[in-house]
């Protein structure tokens, strides 16, 4: 336990230092839910359905930490260890490389959690967004979003064989997620066939669950998306275990 | 009585058909500063990463302080310290975060401000590795390989690309580490290195061991003047044979 704590505020601390997760991870979308703040306040969102386009917008903008986390953060850190062999150095340690691993995913899930409750205290305390739905329910979705999207991340730091493989699939998965989800341009404003493309990607369904819930729509109704992700999540942790190697 | 606290018997590693390593032996005594020397590509790093068991060996058997590294690896690495040729570092470390972290993975470990100190860094331990001098990087590898008060460490080309001076600094300590019983396992390419350090060598070629002794034995049975000579004159030796 003792080194998994001094683990994880190094990893904090270099992260801070490496100042791109900060970036992408937590200015950027506190920034986006400032302007959407100030662009649109309280409209109503077009359709009539008594919420406004803050409330649309929300859980949108409250994934963007997770992805700049876990499609940025987590592979290139982790296949720059494995680069650097620094998973190489503790294998010839009393303690197991994955501590380090795990320290990763803390370091990294703690800056998303700071990325969403700023977007959250920034939307309530300035914008007077309101949830509708049940903060708890939206908390356990976030999770299992945090789990699919994660494990992406980790399917990405197994299979790539270099820092430049890692660095070019993160953009490839990411830039497409982060502008073709909802995350950034509203997903309803997108052409149909458009929509069927963005349809594939687990954000897409990720961030359907969290606007439904939300909004205050029935758990219920979100069964298949649901399903997507655990899938997603079960089906990327059994590759990237299969994949994994401390070095190259 | 001597105690053998490295037994590497018959080791064999190959990559791709061809034999990095082949029917090694190796024995390091305690107290020892054992020296596996040859030329680049000879073998030297995958012996010792089959020795230490970060790289699967064909076959063959390795004991290390009358365990299997394999089998007891968390009790093996309590009581080994390991720097490998060209350590690197996460990106945007200081170096007091790295000696924390390395101290942090063992259950013992001593003051790594005191070894800071002793090897002169103490007033770079706010610093970032990545702004170190090549000298004093090779002195902070070691450092990090020495916080657990390991009984052997592995010393992988560690004076590689240090000033005379430094090297001549880091000879002085192993030294100093060797009496207060430190055994030591390293590589090096330098020959003078070698003889004034080591107690005993191999010598080793495409993956076989072709002389074990004495610095002194091993100039003598050749019949020549330097380590240097005799090193030179064994691995032509051998390249003439095939």
């Amino acid at each position: 336990m003792k080194s998994l704590w001094i683990m994880l505020k190094i990893e904090f601390k270099l992260a801070i230092r490496e100042f791109s997760g900060i970036l992408f991870g937590i200015i950027l979308p506190a920034g986006i839910i400032t302007l959407l703040g100030i662009l649109f306040g309280d409209k109503l969102a077009s359709g009539n359905d008594g919420y406004t386009m803050l409330q649309q917008s929300f859980a949108a903008v409250i994934t963007i930490g997770i992805c700049a986390t876990g499609l940025m953060g987590i592979p290139i850190t982790i296949s720059s260890y494995r680069e650097k062999k620094v998973l190489k150095r503790f294998k010839v340690t009393p303690t197991s490389p994955v501590l380090l691993l795990i320290a990763q995913f803390l370091s990294n899930f703690i800056l998303a959690v700071i990325s969403s409750v700023l977007v959250f205290v920034i939307a309530y305390l300035f914008f007077d967004y309101k949830m509708i739905g049940s903060l708890w329910i939206f908390i356990i979705i976030y999770l299992l979003v945090v789990l699919s999207i994660y494990s992406i991340g980790m399917l990405i730091a197994s299979i790539s064989n270099s820092v430049k493989t890692s660095n070019l699939l993160c953009s490839l998965v990411y830039f497409p997620m982060f502008f073709l989800s909802g995350a950034t341009i509203p997903y309803e404003i997108m052409p149909k066939g458009l929509q069927k493309f963005a349809d594939i990607m687990p954000l897409t369904q990720s961030i359907k669950i969290l606007k439904g819930v939300s909004l205050g729509s029935e758990i219920n109704g979100y069964l298949l998306q649901i399903i997507i992700l655990l899938v997603t999540t079960i089906v990327c942790i059994i590759l990237s275990i299969k994949f994994f190697r401390y070095e190259y | 009585m001597v105690k053998e606290f490295i037994k590497a018997k018959g080791i064999k590693k190959t990559y791709d058909h061809v034999k990095a390593v082949d029917n090694l032996d190796i024995t390091v005594n305690k107290g020892e500063i054992f020296g596996l020397i040859g030329p680049n590509g000879a073998g030297k790093s995958t012996a010792i990463e089959c020795i230490l068991g970060t790289k699967k060996k064909d076959s063959g058997s390795v004991d290390i302080l009358n365990m299997d590294p394999i089998n007891n690896r968390k009790r093996v690495f309590e009581e080994i310290g390991v720097q490998f040729q060209d350590s690197y570092y996460p990106d945007r470390i200081k170096v007091k975060e790295m000696c924390q972290l390395v101290a942090s993975l063992y259950t013992k470990s001593i003051d790594w401000r005191e070894m800071l100190s002793k090897f002169g860094l103490s007033d770079k331990s706010k610093q970032m590795i990545s702004e170190l001098s090549g000298g004093e990087r090779q002195k902070l590898s070691v450092i990090l390989a020495l916080l657990h008060k390991p009984k052997i460490v592995f010393l992988d080309e560690l004076t590689t690309g240090l000033d005379p001076s430094a090297r001549r600094q880091m000879w002085n300590f192993l030294k100093s580490l060797n009496m207060q019983g430190l055994t030591i396992f390293l590589t090096s390419h330098y020959m003078d290195e070698v003889h004034y350090l080591c107690d005993r060598i191999s010598i080793i070629d495409k993956g076989k061991i072709i002389t074990t002794g004495t610095p002194d034995d091993v100039i003598k049975a050749v019949d020549e003047g330097s380590l240097e000579e005799a090193y030179l004159k064994l691995i032509a030796k051998k390249g003439e044979i095939q």
